[in-house]
């Protein structure tokens, strides 16, 4: 019976206008969506490319010369690897900056014929945005998969609802319908499962021309994973239109007149998925106190002068025995230490004010969308994170292995990030670490399963709302 | 008999539940987004007011003329109206270096250091925006049953049967329907008025009003367009669910999908080889001077051992503490120069005699460097233009296919925040710079001993001219939001024309 009631829904959806409009707003948002990517990404990869050419070819110059060198300048700048699936979340792209930077050592003295007296070491700093975005452009959001389901998507899975019952009862053939022997919640489901698989069809097909187009280029490669990836994001989005179904039934069971049903649908889809997320993101975000950027560079200078004092009798000494070189390396390694610390606790700072923010503006269906869908592109702020997880991780491989290396030369004092006090011999560049960029799906699982989860406990009470208010509405 | 008509639709539209709704719905997204914007404006101008003092004591720290870079800066204040439409006010940067060494852009500009950049991630929403967005919908759910909706029910033929012109009965309906939509605009408008003046930060003045006054205009223009396009779908269809259907198509296509569509097929790049020809020639032309320079210092048989033979990184007289070197080079935005200095607390007796040598090296040198940068700007104006200005207008233009692209740009124009409006602020930076130049060659400074030597006098900063941005007038404003406006209103009668034209033909 249900079965019976989703052919009939089909059918009836199938001849109407607006599967046509859906059909065509879809194929043309998707096909601008692949020939946009198709005509970018083989750019984003070769920049990418060149980038970690010239970073790992300043790693080997480095480790060429020897390992002093190696420990003090460190590798060159890491980039953050381009994801195949760029195409289904941007994921903020300028605004996020796409580097860690590695810090040339600092130097801390120099003589009055501009020789270096006192130089540091390399430090991973974290700068604020991608500063290469000069445009002065129309400031608009680029089409990917996000804002093709996120807001065209579920707008249209409104249109296709809206008068699901309210239709009916206007035309009177709702009444005659449960005039036959049919329960109450076989209608409903053939009718929820009728508008999914009508909304699916052009929406498949679309996906379908979409990934053609991308996996017939020869410039992209997809792999297994990525298809793997593809295909969670495609159920998260059916399981997304499912919810604007479902509120699109509520609505008009308990409405008796479709347009009024539709007016109420529409302002209810602007508040939640045009303005919320961003609404709530500005008042979420001036919650947390600020601590302005002022304040962070204050705490730099307490933090950096009394390791001055600390190690100020082996600073200034030119004697090269064991005390004043283990002294200058504490001073050496502490400072790195110390600078690094400050510089995360900002980033860290700033990410947990980020957090909160997203946290709150997860009542936004759309925003829960797309931290999902960003998070299996393996696009956005999360990504972010743990790319910039993955370079800290390397920059400890790199400094353990430089100790190791230290500890196999005889000759050496192996007194670590100072000249006299390191193994002068040339390293092999085969055998240095490479920085890695990897994209893991399963780290940080929690979060995203919350906010599958939520999505999928949006659907439910929605669908359960509408079958309490179907049971008991009179027809 | 127009009275009684406009007075009956008034009444029918007043009453209903939609009516109530879209007050609603406008006034919770209006004040919420003031309250917002306030905050983000009131932060804007604290570190707008914090930069400024700060480079004005980092100035006058400068003992020596020649030290300016980077202490003498232009501070784009944040515009008030940025409230209404935020424009490219945060886009672009708002602290620009005056240097003799290039003519500032807005592409050289930084920005003042926000607090937490990962928060623009989150896209901004101005009041501009809500109405784009709420009040076209409220348009079109206004219209879509206005004659769709009478012939279902009957009453149109029933009116019909009165002496009355059709004319009339399309009049009083817009009227009305327009009477009504102004009623959520005035009052959200007037709600985030009020908020604005609680706040301390923010002053209108007369000419912001009258500003403001020009957005409630080309609101009224949008929302009538829209309601309009509502009109014409409902004179074409026979069923209201039909009408609204279809309406809603076409709000989702010209609001939210085309103008995000369009900038993503167009590609609006220029051709990479502009920027690279540029750039090249620009560090040929710097190149070319410096060779010029070097050669002079080592063909000069007092200046040449000073300056490490002809390296020309300043020199090293008795007394000198620093030499300096200072460049910048982004093939980007195709900024390259290059200056050397150097600075001396006191000159010893040694070199007293080779100081006039170096201020009449000194002269040369900067009157050079000034020229240098005025032959690269020759270069520079027109492929900066090429690369970025004419795509951006090629891409805004795009937009102005859509009423919403329309009204953005127009609003943008009124609030002064549009491209056009930015570069007047960097106009005036430019004349200013222009204006220390002046007083530099006026008062010999260049050449003086006070470029590089903090002994006989110090920089007398406080003398230097002054800078000062006014933003446009009114009438300037009007006059870039003109074009648009026109063209919404010719769309407006275009479209009451063909409505009348069906309406008169169409059987009822």
């Amino acid at each position: 019976m249900v079965w019976h009631i989703t052919k009939r829904e089909i059918y009836d959806n199938l001849n109407s206008l607006r599967f046509a409009l859906t059909t065509v707003l879809l194929l043309a948002l998707m096909v601008t969506n692949a020939v946009r990517h198709l005509r970018e990404h083989p750019k984003r990869v070769q920049r990418y490319q060149d980038a970690v050419t010239e970073s790992l070819n300043r790693l080997t110059a480095h480790a060429d010369e020897n390992l002093y060198k190696l420990a003090q300048y460190g590798p060159g700048n890491f980039y953050k690897k381009p994801s195949p699936l760029h195409f289904c979340a941007n994921g903020g792209e300028p605004l996020l900056p796409d580097m860690v930077e590695v810090e040339e050592p600092n130097v801390f003295a120099t003589d009055s014929e501009d020789n270096i007296l006192l130089q540091g070491v390399w430090s991973l700093s974290y700068p604020d945005a991608n500063l290469q975005n000069k445009s002065v452009g129309p400031d608009v959001s680029q089409v990917d998969w996000i804002f093709i389901i996120g807001y065209v998507l579920s707008l249209l899975a409104l249109l296709f609802t809206f008068d699901t019952f309210s239709g009916e009862r206007e035309r009177g053939t709702l009444r005659l319908m449960l005039a036959n022997s049919v329960p109450r919640h076989t209608v409903l489901i053939g009718k929820f499962l009728g508008g999914l698989l009508s909304i699916s069809i052009p929406f498949t097909l679309a996906v379908l021309v979409n990934l053609l187009l991308i996996s017939t280029s020869s410039d992209v490669h997809l792999t297994t994973e990525a298809w793997g990836r593809l295909g969670i994001i495609f159920c998260l989005a059916l399981l997304y239109t499912s919810l604007f179904l479902a509120l699109g039934l509520l609505v008009s069971t308990r409405v008796q007149r479709s347009a009024v049903s539709l007016m109420l649908l529409l302002l209810t889809w602007v508040t939640f998925v045009v303005f919320m997320p961003s609404t709530l993101a500005s008042i979420a975000s001036s919650f947390s106190p600020t601590k302005s950027f002022d304040e962070f560079w204050k705490q730099r200078n307490p933090v950096q002068e009394d390791l001055w004092d600390k190690y100020r009798e082996w600073l200034w000494s030119d004697e090269l025995d064991d005390e004043t070189l283990r002294g200058k390396s504490d001073f050496y390694t502490e400072h790195v230490e110390r600078s690094e610390r400050w510089r995360e606790g900002q980033l860290k700072y700033r990410s947990s004010q980020m957090h909160r923010a997203r946290a709150i503006t997860s009542i936004s269906p759309a925003t829960l969308l797309q931290h999902l869908i960003e998070s299996f592109a393996g696009t956005g702020f999360e990504r972010h994170l743990q790319f910039v997880g993955n370079t800290q991780h390397y920059a400890r491989q790199l400094r353990e292995f430089i100790v190791d290396t230290d500890r196999g030369d005889p000759e050496s004092l192996h007194i670590i990030n100072v000249r006299e006090g390191m193994s002068q011999k040339p390293v092999s560049p085969a055998a240095v670490p490479k920085f890695e960029d990897t994209f893991d799906l399963n780290e940080d699982f929690n979060t995203r399963a919350m906010e599958l989860l939520l999505l999928t406990l949006f659907v439910v009470v929605l669908l359960a709302g509408a079958y309490l208010a179907f049971v008991r509405v009179e027809v | 008999m127009l009275l009684t008509l406009i007075r009956r639709e008034l009444l029918d539209n007043l009453m209903t539940f939609r009516f109530a709704a879209a007050v609603f719905i406008t006034l919770l997204l209006v004040v919420a987004n003031t309250v917002v914007l306030l905050k983000d404006y009131e932060q804007r101008l604290t570190a707008y007011n914090t930069a400024t003092q700060e480079s004005y004591q980092r100035l006058r720290e400068e003992k020596t003329y020649s030290y300016y870079i980077g202490k003498l800066v232009a501070h784009r204040p944040p515009n008030p109206l940025s409230i209404f439409n935020l424009g490219l006010d945060k886009q672009v940067g708002n602290k620009i270096n005056v240097y003799h060494g290039f003519v500032p852009t807005i592409w050289d500009a930084e920005k003042h250091r926000s607090d937490n950049p990962f928060l623009n991630l989150f896209t901004s929403i101005d009041i501009a925006l809500v109405f784009q967005g709420i009040l076209s919908l409220l348009a079109l759910i206004f219209a879509y049953d206005a004659l769709a909706g009478e012939r279902e029910r009957g009453t149109l033929r029933l009116v019909l049967t009165h002496p009355i012109r059709r004319g009339y009965i399309l009049f009083a309906k817009y009227i009305s329907a327009m009477l009504c939509l102004l009623v959520p605009l005035l009052i959200s408008l007037l709600l985030s008025i009020v908020l604005l003046t609680t706040s301390t930060t923010i002053f209108l003045s007369t000419n912001d009003f009258l500003r403001l006054g020009g957005i409630v205009l080309t609101s009224l223009l949008y929302v009538s367009l829209f309601y309009l396009i509502g009109m014409w779908i409902s004179a074409m269809t026979r069923r209201t669910s039909t009408a609204l259907m279809l309406c809603m198509f076409v709000w989702g296509f010209l609001v939210l999908v085309y103008p995000n569509l369009i900038l993503t097929a167009v590609e609006i790049t220029p051709q990479p080889d502009t920027q690279a020809s540029a750039y090249n020639q620009i560090k040929q032309m710097w190149e070319e001077f410096d060779r010029e320079n070097k050669q002079l210092l080592r063909n000069d048989p007092v200046l040449g051992p000073l300056s490490r033979d002809g390296e020309g990184w300043g020199f090293y007289v008795e007394g000198g503490e620093y030499t300096f070197g200072m460049s910048e080079d982004k093939p980007s935005i195709l900024l390259y120069f290059f200056q050397t200095g150097f600075y001396a607390g006191k000159i010893g007796a040694e070199s007293e005699p080779q100081v006039p040598r170096l201020q009449n090296y000194y002269r040369f040198y900067n009157r050079e460097t000034v020229n240098t940068v005025q032959r690269t700007w020759l270069v520079r104006e027109p492929a900066l233009e090429a690369i970025y200005i004419h795509p951006a207008n090629l891409g805004r233009t795009l937009l102005k296919f859509s009423p919403a692209g329309l009204y953005d740009a127009a609003t943008e124009a009124w609030a002064g925040t549009n491209l056009e409006d930015i570069q007047d602020f960097f106009n005036a930076v430019q004349r200013y710079r222009r204006a220390v130049l002046d007083y530099f060659d006026d008062e010999k400074i260049f050449e003086s001993r006070q470029w590089f030597a903090a002994d006989h006098g110090t920089a007398d900063w406080d003398a230097l001219p002054q800078f000062s941005f006014q933003r446009s007038g009114v009438d300037v404003n009007a006059k870039r939001a003109l074009p648009d406006l026109f063209l919404l209103l010719m769309t407006n009668l275009i479209l009451f024309t063909v409505i009348f034209l069906i309406f008169v033909r169409s059987e009822v």
